[in-house]
């Protein structure tokens, strides 16, 4: 059997009859929506949009299509179904974060081809090898710094065969020993909380930013760093600690790990000059990112793209690396959401939802901004994390609007942040399947510690919220 | 008894118990022992499934070429150790394969395959496990579980044929050397009697019940055996006989599935023993 037919046997079948299901399903509501009369308050545009926000939801969920399908789905409903015109729905690709994610992409690709983030790997796990308690802490911080400057879910695979080989050269067992459990759930939950830190880690991120452009609120890079950064490293040695406690480690040393990461560096060698000259490029445009991509200097996407471009030009990846690693699908599955987004607020859905939830939560800034994060980690666990954003900027942004002392961005960044949090399930997020297939923690332990992890991590974004941004940046 | 034993060990699950079993009960009856291991093409598939639209293709592919490889690895350096460490010193025949498959389908695949008069694999809650596999296949399967000791609790039932399970119990308590205590459950949960061929009669009274069992009991009486008759539920009195009497296995036979009052089935007998008993129990079909 060649390595093609074995990764695609399985996968190629027609729908099952639950697949038919949901997709009967999503159509029926929008159908229903469609033919029903609106509301007081709520135009039929309006309503119709509320129908495709609980199609994208049902698809999204249950996943009988792939995730990109719904993305495309949501951008052809609104047109056919006359709620919005097509050249309006289409020039949402215009956005500059849909270049900024391109370019992003094609960066992680050349440091994917050459290595360079094994190295990295290795290199911030060599600073950790003091005890079995601390090189755990070691992966779940290099894990997250790997997550500023690289998409999360190629971090997790990066670190998945790199962590199962020390397991294995340890001769620890899977299931049966607490260390390798907490080491992979180190992988999964690191990635998780570090895509939060930047714009690459998440495409959420970038979507967040791209539907505040829409309402004309510009979020710089630093300035996702400047709001993102206290959750990041709040959140890191708290959800160490509650693994720490869920897991007792039962090893005293670490001395064939730091074996096998010596030997692992040892075959890396030296750097060569195409790793050199990708380092050079990567910290060169994270740099300018920083700097340089507020109103009037270049811009997000400008220089992702001139990043992207100068990997080009010194040879480093070729148009067959970025054909082999840029997730296009994740392109279109943006180009839904900010389509989804955009139709909820001009049809006035999104405020009219917002309407319905005040007369039942009331309007207490506090109790909103809690049930923003809740209810947002509560999604992304059961769906994509940027499905559940998608869906729930919108209404986000429309209860911002209502309440005195919670801004759009305010109430964005919740929802963003809050929506890189899928601890609980193996289906949450790829980073969660991934170090799942390792076999090394169960659905339980998976669910157990996530679970704890997930109220631990409410608490320091509510806490951030209300304190960091509202009280000293006066969001 | 056991010539060719097949030890199925899940990418999921292993325990080394099982292999110095394996090596125990080689050691005893002079068999082969064959170990698959199964990387499980569930996760595989649910690892591609999640990532299609965030990783692509080729990403995926490294991604699941990383997982069997390191599965391969795995096997090398832990499970291969380990049996190197048992059958140290030992001329027992050993075998060993890695597929990828579903962990049920590749053990009934094996054994449609093959002469395998054992099957011994270990067992953990969560783990992928269809518990079809225990009714369906004709061998025996022995799960191991961590206890130690040395009796053979047999379990008879009115749920169960009690064909092959008495005699079973008798010949291996004699060839292990292990103490052998019988019970015969009369379990009104489900008021029916299962004949020889595995059919389930009408609802039959109590004192019937009661009847049927205490020939059984005359019956392996008559043969040496002294069986404990008790009235309850079948799982329950099972674990707590184990209990009481620390059995290191436990031997159970066709069961059916229980039925509630309203004729529906309840969850598999079987599933609830392996998920509640402590100690290793030998399925006889």
């Amino acid at each position: 059997m060649s390595e093609d037919d074995n990764f695609s046997k399985g996968m190629d079948t027609l729908l099952s009859h639950r697949d038919v299901f949901f997709i009967a399903l999503a159509f029926s509501i929008v159908a229903i929506f469609y033919l029903l009369p609106s509301p007081d308050g709520l135009t039929h545009n309006g309503q119709v949009m509320i129908g495709i926000l609980f199609m994208a939801a049902i698809l999204w969920i249950t996943e009988p299509i792939p995730l990109a399908v719904t993305g495309l789905m949501i951008m052809i409903a609104q047109p056919m179904l006359g709620v919005i015109p097509a050249v309006d729905v289409f020039s949402s690709f215009g956005n500059q974060a849909v270049f900024f994610l391109i370019g992003a992409f094609i960066i992680s690709g050349a440091i994917e081809k050459h290595g360079l983030h094994r190295r990295m790997a290795f290199k911030f796990l060599s600073h950790f090898e003091k005890n079995p308690r601390i090189f755990t802490l070691g992966i779940m911080f290099s894990c997250a710094l790997l997550s500023f400057v690289m998409p999360e879910h190629g971090v997790a695979a990066l670190f998945l065969p790199i962590i199962v080989s020390i397991l294995i050269a340890m001769k620890l067992v899977p299931r049966q020993s607490n260390f390798g459990k907490i080491s992979m759930l180190c992988v999964a939950y690191g990635c998780s909380i570090g895509s939060l830190g930047t714009l690459i880690g998440g495409a959420r991120n970038p979507l967040t930013i791209g539907v505040l452009s829409d309402i004309g609120i510009t979020v710089t890079f630093f300035d996702w760093m400047k709001y993102s950064m206290p959750v990041v490293f709040i959140a890191l040695p708290l959800v160490w600690l509650v693994l720490q406690f869920s897991f007792p480690i039962e090893i005293k040393d670490v001395t064939m790990a730091k074996k096998e990461i010596d030997n692992q560096l040892a075959i890396a060698g030296k750097m060569g000059r195409s790793e050199v000259l990708v380092l050079v490029i990567l910290v060169f445009t994270v740099l300018l990112w920083i700097f340089f991509s507020s109103f009037p200097y270049l811009g997000l996407a400008v220089i992702a793209i001139l990043g992207g471009i100068l990997l080009f030009l010194t040879g480093c990846i070729s148009w067959k690396d970025v054909e082999k690693r840029v997730p296009w699908g994740i392109i279109l599955l943006y180009g839904g959401a900010i389509t989804l987004g955009m139709g909820m607020q001009s049809t006035g859905a999104g405020e009219w939802i917002a309407h319905l939830l005040f007369n039942t939560i009331g309007v207490s800034p506090h109790l909103v901004i809690l049930g923003l994060i809740v209810f947002t980690i509560l999604l992304t666990n059961a769906m994509s994390n940027i499905g559940a954003v998608a869906i729930l900027l919108p209404i986000g942004i429309a209860i911002s609007t209502e309440i005195p002392g919670i801004s759009p961005l305010f109430a964005s960044m919740t929802i963003a942040l809050s929506g890189g949090l899928a601890f609980m399930l193996v289906i949450a997020t790829p980073g969660n399947a991934i170090t799942y297939s390792s076999g090394y923690f169960s659905t339980r332990d998976l669910f157990k510690a996530g679970s704890v992890s997930n109220i631990i991590c409410i608490l320091v974004i509510f806490t951030v919220a209300v304190v960091y941004w509202k009280g000293i940046l006066g969001l | 008894m056991f010539e060719n034993i097949l030890i199925p060990v899940s990418s999921e699950f292993y325990s080394k118990k099982i292999l110095e079993r394996s090596v125990f009960l080689a050691e005893r009856f002079k068999s082969t022992i064959n170990l698959v291991y199964i990387i499980e093409e569930k996760t595989l598939h649910q690892t591609d499934k999640i990532s299609d639209s965030f990783r692509t293709h080729y990403n995926r592919l490294e991604t699941s070429n990383d997982i069997i490889k390191k599965s391969r690895l795995r096997v090398d350096n832990i499970i291969l150790n380990d049996a190197k460490f048992f059958l140290k010193n030992k001329e027992i025949p050993f075998k060993e394969k890695i597929v990828e498959g579903e962990f049920s389908n590749v053990v009934k695949r094996e054994l449609d395959e093959n002469n395998y008069d054992l099957v011994l694999m270990g067992f953990e809650k969560g783990c992928i496990l269809n518990y079809r596999l225990l009714d369906e296949v004709n061998a025996p399967i022995w799960i191991e579980s961590e206890g130690e000791g040395r009796s053979i609790l047999a379990v008879c039932s009115n749920l169960a044929p009690n064909q092959k399970v008495p005699e079973f119990s008798v010949k291996l308590s004699k060839d292990l050397g292990w103490d052998l205590h019988m019970l015969y459950v009369i379990d009104m949960g489900d008021s029916v009697e299962v004949d020889e061929t595995g059919q389930r009669s009408d609802r039959k009274s109590e004192k019937d019940l009661i009847f049927i069992g205490e020939n059984f009991v005359e019956k392996m009486g008559e043969k040496g055996v002294n069986v404990r008759l008790v009235k309850g539920s079948l799982e329950k009195e099972t674990v707590k006989a184990a209990e009481d009497i620390g059995a290191n296995l436990v031997i159970v036979g066709r069961e059916q599935k229980k039925k509630n009052i309203f004729g529906l089935p309840v969850k598999n007998v079987k599933k609830k023993m392996a998920e509640k008993c402590r100690y290793s129990i030998l399925f006889v079909n």
